[in-house]
């Protein structure tokens, strides 16, 4: 009883001094957990009492978004017409770009050039522009990779694949042993998507997928059938565990951790609770290219974006974007490594070694970030929405077997040209 | 009498249902009518929306299970709820009473607790379902249930079924124990068998509550929600989207607030001609 | 009937309470589990008994205070259901008024509403009216929800009040009102406490209006507070389950504690 009903005197009270000394507020949404292991909530709230000297006398009020979830509040409370100021949310690429063709969102060209963010290099840059203006800043990176137990291979004297054959020859051992190749659950419907988007990236390359995703270039070509073909074809090989299409993906990762499972391909977005649960000596490998010709590279999105509001007031974006500029500064960055658990873009290996980062956390960020130019989308957080609905229910009957990969791209072409006729196509 | 007092009887309830139910019913209802991105009305479009509802397979098919749901459900748990309460209706009081509270316990559980546990049960990997074929020896049986197109219906619904069933049975006891007893006595004279009894004297007799029951799981059938949104969202592929599901994706996800408008419209029309059918069938009674 | 049909009858009865309460009998292995260790058989009996489980998840997650979220919210719902719908139900069922039919009629055709719906255009009305992240946003949608069983509920209940007794004590009184409260409450008791259970319970297991109209953590309901036990990274079954059996043990002890007036009230309300 005590804190709610504290807490509406009190923010009256805050709010009749703040109007009354016309202090500047910045409303922030976001969705770190406070409670938990790896909660990065605490890390965040440090951030903002450090960084409140930045913001001259403004002040961040922090809300945690509802339990809907960021992403679907945010949906409503553009339609109410009532969005905080400042909101970490996700997707970019299209959905960010629905937001800001509707005339939500703030552009962030100025505060760019003013604040010099170059980490934010040309690929993410585009992930968050609509129609060449920038609307949104990325704060974290995830990345892709295989985690393996080094343990188990150990054991049975088995080497990381450099190629993608080695990879085929990998999996036969294991399952001629009784293990469960790789894990994989795809009850909750987007893991798939991830998978997909890791093969599709190291078959078809990114120069391929920009000709898909901004040119007219189909997406039943064959390289991408040649990618779907593979996905359905490691379903069929048993490189899953039974019924995966009812697994979670929680459960996919206890399998993993459980030792039941040599590997599951996931991202960096779960490394924590994975080096948390893992018994055994863990390690991270890049999936080889599938295709020949193809360069090494991973999948490479951010978590999320920091987004501002076209109703704010000219001072609170002011003091919004000073805030944002503390908060991807080198030191911040520090504190999100060491206490908020993720690693912000723009931080480099060595960074990552000399803050103390988790050994399998260097492993990861140090393959990963050396394929820069090379690494490539992340499908469901590139695509509209609504092919991304078609997507997740097709992505399960492709991986069940239920369609033919052909089928499956046609399914998709047919919902990405409906969505590009209705202008929902992400241009940057 | 004037009807002033009845009025004020009234207000308090009709402003709570019409400020929080009608108007935003009738908010939806015009929605349906405009063109939206992301949330935000764009321009008045007459009934265009609504013509995307011929091609939308995704509608279609969900229109379909919500329709096998109204069988699933007629069929079992409402036939097992009646046989039951037959059932028990002959045995001592305390029975009765002990065995309808184990009945409606499920009932008493939230869908979404429900799905969570269901959902462990399904489990492929270490699920309590294949783990006991296992055990028996029908391990061949195993699947993957809530993953595979072709039993995740089913196996929803069994879950569905599950927190209904007692529901029906403490409905049915109610009705029977006001039953004539005579006419049970009529029959064993005669010899008859326990089947024949409940299929010429009880099953006719329970005849209002057969009603209030189908048609009570036929509206529920339309509009649940959930139990499909905790466990697979509509999934695997489409085998289990719902209309309700579809709405929410279509508002949520998509954020396509024009067709998601149109989508429930048309869900309730149909609940509301079904619901009218009810009323009209209950008062001829 | 004869000794067979007996036994075989018997044991149809025990396999559906079988299948009734194993799920429930799962889940409170599973709560008791020290380790989630999934794999090992779903029914080996955790040894020794843990509690550890729904200590963590009272304390440290938090569901000490989504209990009483919970509690505060379907008490109040409940307590607002009362005050309204026996009103109304008498006035549908005991007075004449113009319009009582098609009033009717607009309240029985709000029985069939789905939440997803409306939940947007009602979103954006709470907005407007300051009701969102409050409990007074979740309370006042349920009970409207809630509006049409109640009063065809009520109504059916209070049409079996003879009207007689209605007649004398208006005779007496001062106003239908003292008439109402005198005679038709007493009368209609059982009728209420079942509406009582079914409206503490629709409200209790109630999930996508907490979710979508609360945001501060320290507001969530039980429901909502389970359900995104389930969403993180991390496997905490056991965790799960206490949450779980948290979620519903008050349930199971309103229904056993009001089981008589409870079926009484629901059969006379639902089949006349």
């Amino acid at each position: 009883m005590t804190r709610t009903a504290w807490s509406a005197p009190l923010a009256l009270f805050i709010a009749t001094q703040a109007a009354a000394q016309d202090t500047v507020v910045v409303t922030q949404w976001d969705q770190f957990a406070q409670s938990g292991i790896t909660a990065a909530g605490p890390a965040m709230d440090e951030l903002i009492a450090t960084c409140k000297p930045a913001l001259n006398g403004a002040e961040v009020l922090r809300t945690i978004a509802p339990s809907i979830g960021i992403r679907d509040s945010y949906r409503l409370a553009v339609s109410a017409g009532k969005t905080p100021d400042l909101a970490y949310t996700w997707p970019a690429a299209s959905v960010l770009s629905g937001y800001a063709r509707v005339g939500a969102l703030a552009p962030l060209d100025d505060y760019y050039a003013q604040y010099g963010w170059d980490q934010v290099n040309a690929f993410y840059k585009g992930r968050n522009s609509y129609d060449g203006h920038v609307y949104a800043l990325p704060m974290e990176q995830d990345l892709m990779g295989v985690y393996y137990n080094k343990a188990l291979f150990a054991e049975k004297g088995l080497t990381v694949p450099t190629t993608y054959a080695e990879f085929q020859a990998l999996v036969e051992t294991l399952k001629a042993d009784g293990i469960i190749p790789v894990a994989f659950g795809n009850r909750d419907r987007w893991p798939a998507t991830n998978s997909f988007s890791l093969i599709l990236g190291l078959t078809a390359g990114r120069a391929l997928e920009e000709k898909v995703f901004f040119g007219d270039e189909p997406w039943t070509n064959p390289a991408f059938v040649q990618a779907a073909q593979t996905f359905q074809d490691w379903a069929k090989a048993d490189y899953f565990p039974r019924g995966f299409n009812g697994v979670g993906y929680d459960e996919a990762n206890a399998l993993f951790l459980s030792g039941k499972a040599a590997m599951t391909i996931t991202g960096t977005w779960v490394l924590q609770d994975m080096i948390r649960g893992a018994k055994f000596d863990m390690g991270v490998f890049m999936l080889p290219p599938v295709k020949e010709g193809v360069a090494p590279g991973t999948m490479w999105g951010e978590g999320s974006q920091w987004q501002l509001s076209a109703s704010a007031a000219p001072e609170v974006r002011n003091a919004a974007a000073a805030y944002l500029d503390c908060l991807v500064s080198p030191e911040s960055r520090k504190v999100w490594v060491q206490k908020g658990y993720t690693v912000p873009i723009g931080t480099t290996p060595e960074e990552l070694t000399q803050w103390g980062a988790n050994p399998v956390v260097q492993e990861f960020f140090t393959s990963g970030l050396a394929t820069p130019d090379t690494n490539f989308y992340d499908l469901h957080t590139t695509l509209p929405e609504s092919v991304t609905q078609v997507l997740y229910p097709e992505l399960q009957r492709l991986v069940g077997g239920e369609v033919t990969a052909d089928e499956f791209l046609q399914a998709i072409q047919t919902a990405w040209e409906t969505a590009g006729a209705n202008g929902e196509r992400w241009i940057p | 009498m004037s009807s002033r007092p009845a009025y004020f009887f009234l207000l308090p309830a009709l402003l709570l249902y019409g400020t929080f139910v009608v108007v935003p019913i009738l908010q939806v209802t015009a929605y349906s009518f405009f063109s939206w991105d992301n949330g935000i009305v764009q321009e008045f479009v007459g009934f265009a929306n609504y013509a995307r509802l011929a091609s939308d397979t995704v509608f279609w098919a969900a229109l379909g299970h919500n329709a096998i749901w109204v069988l699933l459900t007629l069929a079992f748990p409402l036939l097992a709820g009646l046989l039951l309460a037959a059932m028990l209706a002959e045995r001592s009081p305390r029975t009765i009473q002990v065995m309808s509270a184990i009945y409606f316990i499920p009932r008493t559980i939230p869908l979404v607790v429900a799905g969570i546990i269901w959902g462990w049960i399904y489990n492929p990997l270490f699920g309590l379902l294949n783990y006991g074929l296992d055990m028996v020896g029908l391990g061949t049986l195993a699947g993957a249930w809530l993953a595979e197109e072709s039993s995740a219906l089913a196996s929803l619904n069994v879950v569905g079924a599950w927190t209904f069933f007692g529901f029906c049975v403490v409905i049915y006891l109610g009705a029977i124990q006001s039953i004539d007893p005579s006419l049970y006595e009529a029959a064993d004279v005669d010899g008859a068998p326990w089947w024949r009894k409940f299929r010429d004297i009880t099953v006719p007799l329970l005849n209002n509550s057969t009603l209030f029951l189908g048609l009570y799981a036929a509206i529920e059938a339309m509009r649940f929600f959930d139990l499909i949104w905790v466990t697979t969202q509509g999934g695997p592929g489409y085998a289990t989207e719902v209309l309700t599901t579809h709405i929410y994706k279509t508002f949520f996800l998509v954020g396509d607030f024009g067709y998601a408008a149109v989508l429930s419209v048309v869900l309730l029309v149909i609940v509301l001609s079904l619901s009218a059918v009810a009323f009209r069938l209950l008062r001829a009674k | 009937m004869n000794r067979f049909t007996k036994h075989s009858q018997t044991i149809i009865l025990a396999i559906f309470a079988l299948y009734a309460l194993a799920p429930v009998y799962l889940v409170l292995l599973a709560s008791m589990r020290s380790e989630s260790d999934l794999f090992n058989g779903p029914l080996s009996l955790p040894w020794p008994i843990e509690t550890a489980n729904y200590l963590r998840v009272w304390t440290e997650s938090g569901f000490s205070t989504f209990f009483w979220n919970s509690l505060r919210i379907s008490v109040a719902v409940t307590i607002l259901v009362l005050l309204t719908a026996p009103l109304a139900g008498y006035a549908f069922a005991k007075m004449r008024f113009r319009g009582r039919e098609v009033l009717f009629a607009v309240f029985l055709a709000g029985l069939v509403v789905p939440a997803p719906s409306v939940i947007v255009a009602l979103y954006g009305n709470l907005q407007v009216m300051g009701l969102i992240d409050t409990h007074v946003g979740v309370i006042l949608p349920q009970a409207a929800l809630l509006m049409p069983f109640s009063v065809f509920m009520m109504r059916t209940v209070m049409q079996e009040v003879p009207d007689e007794l209605i007649e004398a004590s208006t005779m007496d009184a001062a106003t239908p009102l003292y008439g109402f409260l005198t005679v038709v409450v007493a009368l209609a008791r059982p009728g209420l406490m079942s509406l009582t259970l079914i409206v503490f319970m629709f409200s209790w297991q109630e999930y996508l209006l907490p979710l979508v109209v609360l945001q501060t953590e320290t507001l969530k309901t039980i429901q909502v507070g389970a359900a995104s036990l389930q969403g993180r990274y991390g496997v905490d079954y056991g965790g799960i389950a206490a949450a779980g059996l948290i979620a519903f043990a008050p349930l199971v002890v309103l229904f056993l504690a009001m089981q008589r007036s409870f079926v009484r009230g629901l059969s006379a309300g639902a089949v006349k």
